[in-house]
């Protein structure tokens, strides 16, 4: 078994880990980050990307509130590129109480979220698609955001700083000397090969599997896996995030990112976090929720259903999910438990996942002796190699911010209008290329990073065209093929567009109907009648299976 | 004006339904909202996936043992009848369909896996898989060529799936000849380029070259050698690249799909019938059990039109004929016509995408009678003067069954001698 030693050891790639990765590396400490699958795999690449203005929380979770204000105007300095500045409405609608509005401004008010009650009239002139019942508004500064972007910007980072991160690899054991964890065994998922990680610290951000992670240490963590299943439409029916002015319920808010509306979530405790599916009752939910904010909701096209797991902390008893606070907690292990040299960070959401780092960093900073203060709130951040070079706006000031006409400015700028390997989604050849280039080994990994096959026709056509780059730009690497590289043979690309095929699938088989159902089944005529894709022949382990005989 | 046949949808069941209907004399109006599956599938009639056994011997005992599949309403007359007739359209094209129905052929596909049809262009033919060079056979390996300014067709890739069947083949990208375009590269843009002689003599020699170094026997390239004259093309290239060439389905738009539609519709007009593309048959009114008139919307109005008979050939749920709700409702979108359609919502899907069975959803149609007059639940003849032909018909699942021009030939030309 290979050693390798470090300073720090992170657990988990979600937003919270590699911004922990991030911040110890720019303190220069040496720092080793380990995830299960890839890069926002977990629930940072399933929630609905609503950039937090903190007013969903000013009642309920005032802390929160005020923490998730504070964050949101640091991350549109430091990472413009993965945000865009939509706004938010708060709105009143038939079915909530009106007297919700006037404590609602006040908390904000209180929180620091910045608030401002504006007419219907103006509303509507903003987002004329909006119930006309609504009876007040109130704007703050929602945004929407690109949280697969954002990890690989913090991950890019972190390298720059000497930091090393290990996809594809699953802590197995901790290893303890007394009452102290000194060590992590991991295993590379592809190779089966282990790592032996001696460490000065581990850093518990594994989120809704955190209680897994402290298990192996011999803590007890109570994270409640908490299901939301979010459903992505086709339009951008309004513009702005729009939010049901009351305490948050199930289908209240609606965000639009990038080429779709996302409408979420439910909340539901599930046992397991690796094992949920999304119920049909659910999606109607969101169906007739959404329809109370934009009437005609259930008639546009639904592309896809998914669901993340909210890694919420429960330290007390708290009767329902969405009473446990939605703000984080630091566990140092030494103090709770009397077991040393690890610390757990729990809860908290995407928003404020760079002021989550710094505690936990500085915690750990100081447990080792280490008095370099953090930067991140005011050092900006690299854009990955696979993002848009062009199309940024010309005015003053906005002009880092991702905007909705970005993408197709971008290709009007390189002229790669012939070169679109998605055409949903404007991915050029070249991005594909440097999303592989950069470490992505499945379909899955190449659409976190580019978005390929999120569109109306779920890659019916980019599935093909992205296998058969995979393939090329692989096979060409895999001649050199090395421990870091492993050899890229034709079965491990079919098996990768299977694995894709049947990963979309799962997400489409809850919104099938209307011109969805008919384009899962040119998707099919495509797949079956003329590519004959369920006769290749695959890695069995990794696809090959997935061509069956089972109903 | 007054028709005697309405024809609703214009894939291969809607147009030889009405060359068979004009053929015979009748005044013939063929309504569609588009074109049919034809732009989207391979171009190659595919009959029927028993492997490699007689699959009009398997179409007789599935008549048998399946009397609703559109197969047993058709008859087996018929679908060899209709399968002749498109062949005819074909030939009558200078594009002919080659094969024959006692026997399936193995071709290619754009990923280098085999498919299972029945007659292929004759652009097609010497990618017959029993031709192909095997490793060790001491013929000349395949080439499969492309470009890389097409994005629907990958030679790496099929070159090395061909490989695991045990074929010898490898792979190259071709140099683009001068054009005149210069943003984008569609089959469809890529295929007129082909119809012009300066373009095609380039890339012949280009295939030369290679030839001469790389002792190839046979070269495969994507399904956009022409437009207007494929077969004119295919020869010219093979003839100064020195070996037999032939084409690979892409994905859609579908080049040799839309070869087929036009000799398909060529045929129509000679025959006398008038082809309506853009309205779309929204509603329909009945007297009884005699549909009265249908009514189409385009250019933001209705417009009413009047048959004898109707044929309603729009397809499946793939071609816009039926559709479904998020309440889990289908509807055949034309007539308003009775469905045979899966139990509950919860029973449309396979958990897997690539199950083999397919999605019982989709097997959702029209339950038709021997005269392919539509049924309703009960077994009733819903309009006596309407015929139902295609994949609107229930009780297959063509593309699953490889069946999907087999079908529709059969049961569209059924409903032109009806």
């Amino acid at each position: 078994m290979q050693t390798i030693s470090t300073d720090v050891l992170v657990i988990g790639g979600g937003a919270t880990g590699l911004g922990c990765v991030r911040d110890l590396a720019m303190r220069g400490m040496r720092a080793v980050l380990v995830e299960k699958g890839d890069l926002t795999n977990g629930t940072t690449g399933r929630y609905h990307g609503l950039l937090h203005s903190g007013g969903r929380y000013v009642t309920k979770d005032p802390q929160s509130a005020t923490e998730c204000a504070h964050e949101n105007a640091i991350l549109r300095r430091v990472m413009p590129h993965c945000l865009e500045d939509t706004s938010g409405f708060f709105v009143i609608t038939p079915w909530d109480d009106p007297s919700y509005g006037d404590i609602f401004a006040t908390n904000c008010r209180k929180t620091e979220v910045p608030v401002q009650e504006i007419s219907v009239a103006e509303m509507l002139r903003r987002e004329p698609a909006l119930n006309p019942q609504i009876s007040r508004v109130f704007e703050v500064p929602d945004g929407s955001a690109d949280s697969f972007l954002a990890a690989h910007t913090n991950a890019l980072s972190a390298r720059t700083y000497g930091a090393q991160i290990l996809t594809y690899h699953r802590v197995v054991e901790l290893i303890r000397t007394g009452d102290h964890v000194v060590a992590a065994v991991v295993e590379d998922l592809r190779t089966s090969e282990r790592t032996y990680v001696e460490c000065g610290f581990i850093l518990n951000a594994a989120g809704a599997w955190a209680g897994q992670i402290a298990a192996l240490a011999g803590v007890k963590v109570t994270v409640v896996p908490g299901k939301g299943t979010m459903v992505a439409m086709s339009h951008r029916m309004v513009n702005t995030v729009i939010n049901r002015c009351k305490l948050p319920a199930d289908g209240d808010i609606i965000v639009p990112v990038h080429t779709v509306a996302v409408i979420g979530t439910t909340d539901i405790h599930v046992p397991d976090p690796d094992v949920y599916g999304i119920e049909p009752h659910e999606v109607r939910l969101m169906l007739e929720e959404g329809e109370k904010l934009v009437p005609g909701f259930s008639q546009y096209r639904a592309l896809r259903a998914w669901a993340g797991v909210r890694p919420l902390y429960k330290d007390q008893d708290v009767a329902n999910d969405r009473d446990i606070s939605r703000t984080y907690k630091l566990l140092d292990h030494q103090q709770r438990d009397g077991v040393d040299g690890i610390i757990s960070m729990v809860g908290g959401k995407w928003t404020t996942y760079r002021l989550m780092a710094k505690d936990a960093v500085d915690t750990i900073a100081q447990r080792l002796g280490n008095t370099r203060p953090c930067r991140t709130a005011d050092e900006p951040m690299p854009v990955p190699d696979f993002e848009h070079r062009g199309g940024n706006h010309a005015g003053a000031g906005a002009e880092k911010l991702y905007w909705l006409g970005k993408p197709l400015a971008a290709v009007e700028e390189e002229h790669a209008y012939g070169d679109l390997i998605c055409e949903c989604e404007l991915v050029s050849r070249d991005r594909v290329h440097a999303a592989i280039a950069s470490g992505a080994s499945n379909l899955d990994d190449i659409r976190r990073d580019v978005r390929m096959g999120m569109g109306p026709c779920q890659g019916g056509w980019c599935i093909y065209r992205t296998t058969a780059l995979l393939y090329e730009q692989r096979a060409q690497a895999a001649e050199n093929a090395s421990a870091d590289r492993p050899a890229f043979d034709i079965e491990h690309a079919n098996a990768a567009m299977l694995h894709f095929l049947q990963e979309r699938w799962k997400g489409l088989t809850p919104v099938l109907w209307g011109d969805q159902l008919r384009q899962a089944r040119l998707d099919e005529l495509i797949y079956v009648h003329v590519l004959g894709a369920h006769r290749l022949s695959a890695h069995a382990e990794q696809g090959g299976g997935l061509v069956t005989d089972e109903r | 004006m007054n028709y005697d046949t309405i024809v609703i949808g214009a894939g291969i069941a809607g147009m030889l339904a009405a060359i068979g209907r004009a053929e015979a004399g009748e005044r013939v109006l063929s309504l569609s909202k588009g074109h049919g599956t034809t732009h989207w599938a391979t171009g190659c009639l595919d009959l029927f996936d028993i492997g490699n056994a007689d699959p009009l011997a398997g179409i007789e005992s599935l008549i048998v043992h399946h009397p609703d599949h559109p197969y047993a309403l058709a008859g087996i007359d018929a679908v060899e009848s209709g399968a002749e007739r498109l062949r005819a359209a074909c030939e009558a094209g200078g594009y002919p369909l080659v094969g024959s129905l006692r026997r399936n052929l193995q071709m290619p596909t754009a990923v280098g896996t085999l498919r299972t049809t029945c007659l292929v262009p004759v652009t097609m033919a010497a990618g017959d898989a029993r031709q192909l060079p095997r490793q060790g056979d001491g013929r000349g390996p395949l080439l499969i060529a492309g470009f890389h300014e097409l994005r629907d067709f990958f030679p790496p890739m099929v070159a090395a799936n061909l490989r695991t069947l045990g074929f010898a083949a490898e792979a190259a990208y071709l140099q683009m000849p001068p054009h005149d375009r210069t943003l984008d590269f569609s089959t469809v843009s890529l295929a007129r380029l082909f119809d012009q002689p300066a373009f095609r003599a380039d890339v012949g020699r280009q295939l030369r070259q290679l030839v001469q170094h790389g002792t190839y026997s046979r070269i495969g390239m994507p399904a956009v050698l022409g437009l207007a004259n494929a077969t004119q093309v295919v020869s010219h290239i093979q003839s100064a690249a020195g070996a037999l060439i032939f084409e690979i389905p892409t994905l859609p738009v579908s080049v040799p799909g839309i070869r087929l539609y036009c000799a398909l519709e060529a045929a129509l007009l000679r025959a006398g019938g008038r082809i309506q593309v853009g309205s779309f048959v929204q509603r329909a009114e009945g007297k009884g059990r005699r549909l009265e008139a249908i009514y189409s919307e385009a250019a933001a109005r209705e417009q009413r039109h009047y048959a004898a008979r109707y044929v309603l050939a729009t397809g499946g749920i793939a071609g816009g004929g039926v559709r479904a709700d998020h309440a889990g409702a289908l509807v055949e979108t034309a007539f308003g016509l009775p469905l045979r359609t899966p139990n509950a919502r919860t029973d449309w899907f396979a958990v897997r995408f690539l199950s083999r069975s397919g999605h019982p959803v989709f097997r959702t149609g029209v339950a038709a009678d021997a005269g392919l007059r539509p049924l309703d639940a009960m077994g009733h003849v819903v309009y006596e003067n309407v015929a139902v032909a295609g994949s609107a018909l229930a009780g297959c699942d063509p593309i699953r069954e490889g069946a999907l021009e087999g079908v529709a030939a059969a049961t569209g030309w059924k409903a032109g001698r009806l």
